[in-house]
């Protein structure tokens, strides 16, 4: 009979050498059991851990896209107020600037006017030098400054001294969006337009003159409705890349887990049979290292 | 003769199995020494000169002169330890790499949340904040804080990378002191083998040890060995004679003008270098000259793509302080070892130029142009030197550098140069395939410069042009450059999150590579050492059976004497006698 002789030490090393690579499975998904991670490091699942890398990067990528958004929007939000209240201002103006064109005004009834208008005049002034954070949002890049420089109280001029700069927030990898409108596109020569009616109010008519200014209050609502739809057609155009970029985060997060993260329930099972190999593995050696030919004579 | 010879039998019976019973004893001392080989007494039937002549007995016509004992043998398989040797030196080779590299992946310690990947990703981050608020001194003081968290980290792992290259050359020379204990030893045991075998007696033991100490060599570097007339083995490492007879060739380990900081072994007889292609040695020289280097030069390209990038930017802008600084690199260093963020930035957040254009506080178009960085491919992955003109093959088939396959770029196949108009193009296939990437004519570089092919807003290859020429040169000459080999290289370019990525993959796959090859001749080895086992170790149950059988021959020997004994009593005591 030929048989593999099997010797004491090959018995010892074979042993050994099975009860060792039982127990570094039994150790490697208790570690990812009690981790949770599948990959704990790039060699465990080259491509998987290339995989993760480029999930992990996108992720934190749309993350920070969200943020960028999240930050344009707030921007875009304090402007679009800004540019509704502007438009409800010069409503108001252009009601009264109809109303002091009446010919039957009196002149007194013309410089109560004129008052109201000033008093609007200051706050649409206000209304262009609103602030976002320490931002004058109408000012361009140079937010430091106020967008509209007044001289004179009441104003005798109300100058832009802003710039047209574009503050671009990236919203994806191929969009920038320019969350700012810059004091000069939204209001124009609203400003010079306004003190003129206003002065030509006091001055007491006559109707023509004011009535000629109905054209320029017409062309500045028109400028700040064109600027607010602008601003509300980019804020409706965040919340779409904002609801897409949700929906990226999702896809990739269950992309990312099911590459780097634990399957409990195969883990379980996995555990559970690496348990029943150990102890079977214990079993056997137990009883067969009991045996010799030693036992068995006198 | 007569009864006598009887009694000379039985007594050569009893030392025989007398021996036998040692041989066993001796057989179960070391059934758990490694190493040792199982012996057997060889027994024969003797003939009257205790030859193994047996024709003189037959001559005589009578029995035998009994049993001879001499010799011990041990058991072993020479092919056997020639195979396990080889397997074993494979295994050493692999499990010194495999073990290099798993040490080197946890510098990376990536794919995790605090891996060098997530730090670059803050840095973009930080940027992007300040995109989003110029004005803001925190979102600056961010950037600074992101930015020293990257280059610690990236200068953390420069310098662990070389450590752990370090402590793999210190390895190297304790790996010499290995074999010349290994090598003067052997000499040694070489001598008693060749002076106990002389007198015709089996050096079974030494013959063990010799073994022990061929597997050592062999673990460590490739050795081949042959047995000599005069017993003793001669062992050579790589081509070079380690051991004759009772010499050892010492080996030492000198500093290598060749891999400058490094040590290599050499003999000491004659300076030549210690080779092996096997071993422990090999997988250290490999993992310390190819597989380290490797990596930190593909950090240090990480490192100095974003150096290079983001200060070519960053020296453009202005700062939000007064007077508004320009020109400031914003990191100083060159590579990863001493990349850092300038400590003038460190100091004055403020500087941080984020706007293209002085006195603009709210301007952060050249923090985005910055921040942007992380999207355009600025980091070489890959670079293949190749021959170019215009109408001839760029490349044929997919060309891998450094794990990057340019063909997953531009597809598999032959890539052609046309001029096109006012452009240079890139085609597949043939000079009249499809245009997969092109330059502008205008935009190609006089001397030395890179020319880059576009599709749409991606790069599909850049190729760098090296011309000493003298300037200017002209388009013609820049074609005719082309012509020369070496002067031009196709580079892959990548940004800087994939080809991090890369970097972590490739690493990962080498260690899973090495440590699969590792656990694979571990397997073969462990098979080979069942097999060597199986012929030469020692089982204890065989062992007691003949210790048994040994004891019963011994038992009836002894009751041979005591026989002839009776007889001699029988012949002497009772005959002849008369009352």
């Amino acid at each position: 009979v030929t048989a593999i002789r099997v010797t004491e030490q090959w018995r010892v090393t074979q042993q050994t050498g099975y009860l060792n690579s039982v127990s570094e499975r039994l150790d490697k998904i208790q570690q990812q059991m009690s981790t949770g991670r599948r990959i704990a490091r790039a060699s465990d699942d080259p491509a998987g851990a290339s995989l993760a890398l480029h999930y992990r990067d996108s992720l934190d990528f749309e993350t920070q896209m969200r943020r960028n958004m999240d930050n344009g929007t707030s921007f875009m939000n304090v402007t679009e107020a800004a540019l509704n209240s502007a438009t409800d201002a010069l409503q108001r103006v252009r009601e009264l600037t109809v109303q002091a064109a009446n010919d039957t005004l009196a002149q007194q009834d013309r410089q109560a006017i004129a008052k109201e208008v000033d008093q609007l005049i200051q706050h649409l002034a206000q209304i262009g030098n609103s602030t976002f954070g320490d931002a004058y949002i109408f000012s361009g890049h140079l937010t430091k400054t106020p967008a509209f420089l007044v001289t004179g109280n009441p104003p005798t001029a109300i100058t832009f001294q802003g710039d047209t700069g574009q503050r671009l927030h990236r919203i994806s990898r191929q969009d920038t969006v320019a969350v700012n409108v810059d004091g000069q596109t939204a209001f124009g020569t609203m400003f010079t337009d306004l003190i003129t009616l206003r002065d030509n109010l006091i001055a007491g008519g006559p109707a023509a003159t004011i009535s000629a200014s109905l054209s320029d209050i017409d062309k500045a609502l028109d400028k700040v409705l064109q600027a607010r739809a602008d601003v509300g057609a980019k804020l409706n155009r965040l919340e779409a890349s904002k609801a897409t970029s949700v929906q990226a985060d999702i896809n990739l997060q269950e992309l990312r887990s099911g590459i780097e993260e634990v399957d409990l329930p195969t883990a379980i099972v996995q555990l559970q049979s690496q348990q029943n190999a150990l102890q079977a593995a214990l079993g056997a050696i137990g009883r067969t290292s009991n045996m010799s030919l030693i036992d068995f004579m006198r | 003769v007569g009864l006598s010879i009887g009694l000379d039998t039985a007594v050569k019976a009893l030392r025989s199995h007398q021996l036998a019973v040692d041989v066993a004893s001796h057989n179960i001392a070391n059934a758990q020494s490694p190493g040792f080989s199982r012996q057997r007494v060889l027994l024969r039937p003797m003939g009257l000169d205790g030859s193994d002549h047996f024709t003189r007995d037959a001559l005589l016509g009578r029995a035998g002169f009994g049993v001879n004992a001499k010799d011990v043998n041990r058991i072993r398989d020479i092919f056997l330890d020639f195979q396990t040797r080889q397997a074993l030196s494979t295994k050493s080779q692999f499990g010194a790499t495999a073990s290099a590299l798993s040490q080197a992946e946890l510098v990376f310690n990536d794919p995790t949340d605090d891996g060098i990947s997530k730090l670059l990703a803050n840095f973009w981050a930080a940027w992007q904040d300040v995109v989003n608020d110029p004005e803001s001194a925190a979102a600056r003081t961010t950037v600074v804080q992101a930015t020293q968290t990257l280059t610690t980290r990236l200068q953390r792992a420069h310098s662990e990378l070389t450590t752990q290259r370090d402590d793999l050359n210190g390895q190297v020379s304790s790996i010499g002191d290995r074999i010349n204990a290994a090598a003067s030893e052997l000499a040694s045991v070489n001598f008693q083998i060749k002076q106990v075998e002389l007198s015709g007696d089996m050096a079974n033991d030494l013959r063990d040890r010799r073994d022990v100490l061929l597997d050592q060599l062999a673990s460590i570097g490739q050795v081949s060995y042959s047995e000599q007339q005069d017993k003793t083995v001669t062992v050579y490492l790589g081509n070079h004679e380690l051991v004759t007879g009772n010499t050892a060739r010492k080996v030492q380990a000198v500093a290598d003008q060749a891999n400058p900081g490094m040590t290599k072994l050499t003999f000491v007889v004659d300076n030549a270098d210690v080779t092996t292609t096997t071993g422990e040695l090999r997988g250290l020289y490999d993992a310390r000259d190819k597989d380290l280097p490797n990596l930190l030069a593909k950090l240090d390209t990480l490192a100095a793509g974003l150096i290079g990038s983001v200060n070519t930017l960053h020296v453009a802008g202005y700062g939000a302080d007064n007077p508004p600084s320009t020109g400031v690199p914003f990191f100083t260093g060159t590579n990863a070892s001493d990349i850092a963020l300038n400590a003038v930035l460190a100091a004055n957040p403020q500087a941080i130029a984020a706007a293209s254009g002085p006195n603009l506080p709210g301007d952060g178009t050249n923090a985005l142009a910055i921040a942007d960085l992380q999207l355009a491919p600025n980091m070489v992955a890959g670079t293949a030197a190749t021959n170019l003109i215009v109408g001839e093959q760029v490349a044929a088939g997919p060309v891998t550098v450094d794990g990057v396959t340019i063909g997953s770029v531009l597809t598999p196949g032959a890539y052609f140069m046309t001029i096109n108009g006012g452009n240079l193009d890139l085609h597949f296939g043939s000079a009249a395939g499809p245009v997969v990437g092109s330059a502008a004519l205008a935009d190609i570089p006089t001397g030395t410069g890179t020319i880059v092919f576009t599709s749409g807003p991606n790069t599909v290859a850049t190729i760098r042009v090296q011309n000493a020429g003298a300037l200017p040169f002209t388009i013609a000459q820049q074609q005719a450059a082309f012509t020369t080999a070496g002067n031009d290289t196709i580079q892959i370019e990548q940004s800087p999150e994939p080809y991090y990525a890369n970097i972590v993959s490739v690493l990962g796959a080498d260690a899973n590579g090495a440590k699969g090859l590792a656990d694979s001749s571990e397997l073969l080895t462990s098979h080979l050492d069942a097999m060597r086992q199986s012929v030469s170790g020692v089982n204890l149950d065989e062992e007691m059976t003949n210790l048994n059988a040994s004891q019963h021959a011994y038992n009836a020997a002894a009751r041979v004497i005591t026989t002839i004994d009776d007889m001699l009593d029988t012949l002497i005591n009772r005959t002849g006698v008369t009352r």
